[in-house]
């Protein structure tokens, strides 16, 4: 361990320290051939910077992997804040340092952080450098994105809530430069002023939550918080309290309902931005924060104590992803369709994280811990799926751009970007088709979504199986009654994920092009293919994670991954993901698990098949792999007599491109709330305030006319008001001796 | 020798004599003449004070004060003697200058 370790500081500080250096160079080079051609505006500096990220975090994880088993603290680096407090009449000194904190959630999380950053990193070579519009201001984004990764990897890596939150607040800071990173647009500086102020609201609960921590325990060290002795020591109500203020914070966070407004407008940034934020960073932090919750809840003395809490983050997430995923049924935006899909992900993560909060709480150890590891093993698959799932969107909409710039160059339009007023290259219903022209964006986008969806034995199944199944679990166990709600919406969410993320794939991919700049599309852009190809295989790879018992190994401290029994460990999860098992209730998860297979890989890309699905144009092929999927669609298309125009243009359907009236009910609240109390501050302002200030300049005016008279000019009378003066203060000293 | 008490009690006579001459009087140059009393009534407590603690501090001081009144007197006349160039008076009823 003594090796990489000693290294370990440079993860997060590598990336941090690069952010000044990119903007100082990109200022002083900016528009010179060689920043722009060898230095791609800072876009190597910034990948080798990720790079050596990776490979430290990577050193130091196989380091941890090799030798350590159980949660462990790796030293305090330094002491950063030390302050003296008289509390009682006695001298009390407290001190924060900055050290890091290792255990199998971090280490998972920060391989996830380090290697999704490398990859965007790479990815934006091709998508940001390519495009016309970011020239010379690339720089920029490069240094925004590494401050980005440098937040999350350090708050990975913290070992005290201080820290975290410190590194949370850069991440915010970060989201809001990032998606307001075209300001020109009114809509990008109005999505990132919602991002900012939105998890702002969150993150104020998240503080106060930290103050109460740090007044219940005097520390906010993992290592004193977490302690048993302590956390019997406290209030229980106090902590509820607490524990209840940052899981807001990371409702604000991670786009839970209700504070989830800002998610889809966060699309207005750059793609690579979309893919940070949704997949390795930001949305991360807000349940690495709710499984850092985890020892209180898991703790002998507080047994019994939040369940409530508990339930009411399983039913956030339950809402929150089946609010979502109908969302998504009519999104048009190909990033917009992601969006709303992340937030459902994160709130089966959540769903799954309740669930195991309350069996922890409840005293069901065993279970609570596959939970957990359930939830985090989602966190990671829909982390690959989804970084996946958006550099092939935004290759998607690149090339888009480029064919349109093509075709409108043909047709002797004039040149440059007036005409991308009105051509949507985001929109899916000017795609179509494509799965011939970008075979590798397709591949990587088909089972991108197989893994959200669930599709058997790729990455996303193994977790959500073990979210749906725990939620069930949870509510078939004595007590657990309240947690039916949230168990019900993840399992129709299973099936609602199948139909919009098919939809997705089919109105993009499959069928005839819809517009001539689809046809034009050529997949040509450098450096993009490189992270689909890698995060395919990963997310492909989910059998091999599974089969190291990755589970078992993230919830429970004290297993070791199984390097040498992947086949074995393979073997075991098939059986307890396809096989009944002989527990308690074992008959009926076994049938929950069932259903949720047959609804989610059936009759939601079924459906999305029948209303969406088409054969390619002629003389076009696809892959062989695409190929059938392709003609599945089309026959499933043929044989459907389904009409869906009359559920196309109800009123539900009008609400859900309202996004379910969220934003006008906000703004309204605003305008009700938030505009009269600043009208009520402004009228304080000025009449109380200033009201005072003017009364004292009218008072000392008036007074002085008064006091003037006492002014004759002559010496004499000064001389005795000297002397009177004089007197007073003679006796009046005298009078207090 | 005679108790520095006594000397105190003059320095307080001269002092509340001086002063009133100083307010009520009307002509400058008894005002000034009035001030020069409050000065001695200072000094002689200075001196008072100096031969009690045997010190020679209170002495210097009256050397000093001495000094300061010769030239205070001078200033004072030569701005009497300007005033009545430009307003045949040193009647300090007519000093009223300050008030604007």
């Amino acid at each position: 361990m003594s090796g990489a370790i000693d290294y370990a500081l440079w993860i997060p500080v590598l990336p941090i320290v690069a952010f000044p250096i990119i903007l100082f160079l990109g200022n002083v080079f900016k528009g010179t051939d060689a920043w722009r051609g060898r230095w791609k505006e800072g876009g190597t500096i910034a990948t080798v910077v990720m790079g050596t990220s990776l490979g430290l975090s990577i050193w130091l994880i196989i380091g941890y992997i090799g030798q350590v088993t159980g949660h462990e603290s790796v030293g305090q680096v330094g002491n950063w804040l030390s302050f003296h407090m008289v509390e009682n009449g006695n001298l009390v000194s407290y001190s924060f340092g900055f050290g890091m904190y290792l255990d199998h959630v971090s280490v998972m999380l920060l391989f996830v952080a380090s290697f999704l950053c490398f990859l965007i990193a790479i990815f934006s070579l091709g998508y940001m450098n390519s495009d016309p519009v970011n020239l010379d201001r690339n720089h920029r984004f490069y240094a925004e994105f590494l401050l980005f990764c440098a937040g999350m990897l350090g708050m990975v890596l913290a070992d005290n809530f201080l820290w975290l939150f410190i590194f949370w607040e850069i991440m915010g800071l970060c989201s809001y430069l990032l998606i307001g990173f075209y300001y020109e647009r009114p809509s990008a500086s109005y999505a990132a002023k919602k991002a900012f102020l939105t998890t702002r609201v969150g993150d104020v609960f998240l503080l106060i939550g930290l103050l109460i921590l740090w007044n219940l325990f005097g520390s906010l060290d993992f290592s004193v918080v977490w302690a048993e002795d302590n956390i019997a020591a406290v209030d229980a109500g106090t902590l509820k309290i607490a524990l209840f203020m940052m899981f807001v914070g990371a409702v604000g966070k991670s786009a839970q309902f209700p504070l989830h407004v800002w998610l889809p407008d966060a699309m207005e940034g750059p793609t690579p931005v979309s893919a940070l934020i949704h997949a390795a960073t930001m949305v991360n932090a807000g349940l690495y924060l709710v499984a850092r919750m985890y020892p209180f809840f898991a703790s002998p003395a507080m047994s019994g104590e939040f369940t409530d809490l508990a339930i009411l983050i399983a039913w956030i997430g339950g809402i929150t992803a089946f609010m979502a995923a109908l969302i998504a049924f009519v999104q048009k935006d190909i990033k917009k369709v992601l969006a709303y899909s992340t937030m459902s992900q994160l709130a089966y993560i959540f769903t799954g994280l309740g669930a195991a909060l309350w069996f922890a709480n409840t005293g069901h150890e065993e279970i609570a811990l596959l939970a957990f590891g359930a939830s985090m093993f989602h966190l990671f698959n829909h982390a690959m799926a989804k970084g996946m799932l958006f550099m092939a969107s935004g290759s998607v909409i690149h090339e888009m751009h480029h064919a349109h710039h093509e075709v409108a160059h043909h047709d002797g339009e004039h040149e440059g970007h007036g005409d991308n007023d009105h051509f949507d290259a985001q929109d899916m219903s000017n795609m179509g088709g494509l799965a011939s022209k970008m075979p590798i964006t397709a591949t990587a986008m088909a089972v991108g979504s197989a893994s959200i969806i669930g599709i058997p034995l790729i990455g996303g199944f193994w977790s959500k199986e073990g979210i749906v199944g725990a939620a069930w679990k949870a509510c078939l166990t004595p007590g657990g009654a309240w947690m039916l709600g949230p168990a019900l919406l993840v399992l129709i969410t299973a099936g609602m994920t199948g139909f919009y993320m098919s939809r997705m794939w089919f109105m993009t991919f499959a069928g005839k092009p819809k517009t001539p700049v689809a046809n034009g599309v050529v997949e040509q852009t450098p450096f993009i293919p490189i992270p689909l190809v890698t995060l395919t295989v990963m997310t492909l790879g989910g059998i091999v994670f599974a089969g190291f018992e990755f589970v078992h190994w993230v919830a429970d401290g004290h297993a070791e991954m199984h390097f040498s029994h992947v086949l074995s460990g393979i073997g075991a999860e098939m059986s307890h993901a396809f096989l009944p098992s002989g527990e308690e209730n074992g008959g009926l998860i076994y049938l929950v698990t069932m259903l949720t297979i047959v609804i989610s890989t059936i009759v939601g890309p079924g459906t999305a098949m029948a209303l969406y699905g088409g054969r390619l144009q002629k003389g076009e092929k696809a892959k062989p792999w695409l190929a059938w999927l392709v003609s599945l669609s089309a026959r499933v298309r043929k044989n459907n007599h389904f009409d869906n125009s009359t559920w196309a243009n109800s009123g539900l359907a009008e609400s859900l491109h309202q996004r379910l009236h969220f934003d006008a009910w906000y703004d309204s609240a605003m305008l009700k709330i938030v505009v009269p109390f600043a009208n009520a501050c402004a009228w304080f302002d000025q009449h109380i305030i200033d009201g005072a200030i003017k009364g004292i300049e009218y008072g000392s005016q008036e007074g002085s006319s008064v006091i003037r008279r006492l002014t004759t000019g002559s010496g004499r009378d000064y001389i005795m008001m000297a002397a009177l003066g004089t007197l007073a203060i003679f006796l009046l000293i005298w009078g207090v001796a | 020798m005679i108790d520095p008490m006594w000397a105190v009690v003059l320095g307080v006579c001269l002092f509340t004599i001086g002063l009133w001459g100083a307010v009520t009087r009307k002509n400058a140059i008894i005002v000034l003449m009035c001030i020069e009393i409050i000065l001695n009534a200072v000094n002689l407590n200075f001196v008072a004070a100096a031969a009690q603690h045997g010190d020679v501090t209170g002495w210097v001081y009256t050397v000093f004060a001495i000094a300061i009144a010769a030239a205070e007197v001078a200033i004072g006349l030569a701005i009497f003697l300007s005033f009545y160039g430009h307003n045949e008076t040193i009647s300090l009823d007519e000093m009223e200058l300050l008030k604007h």
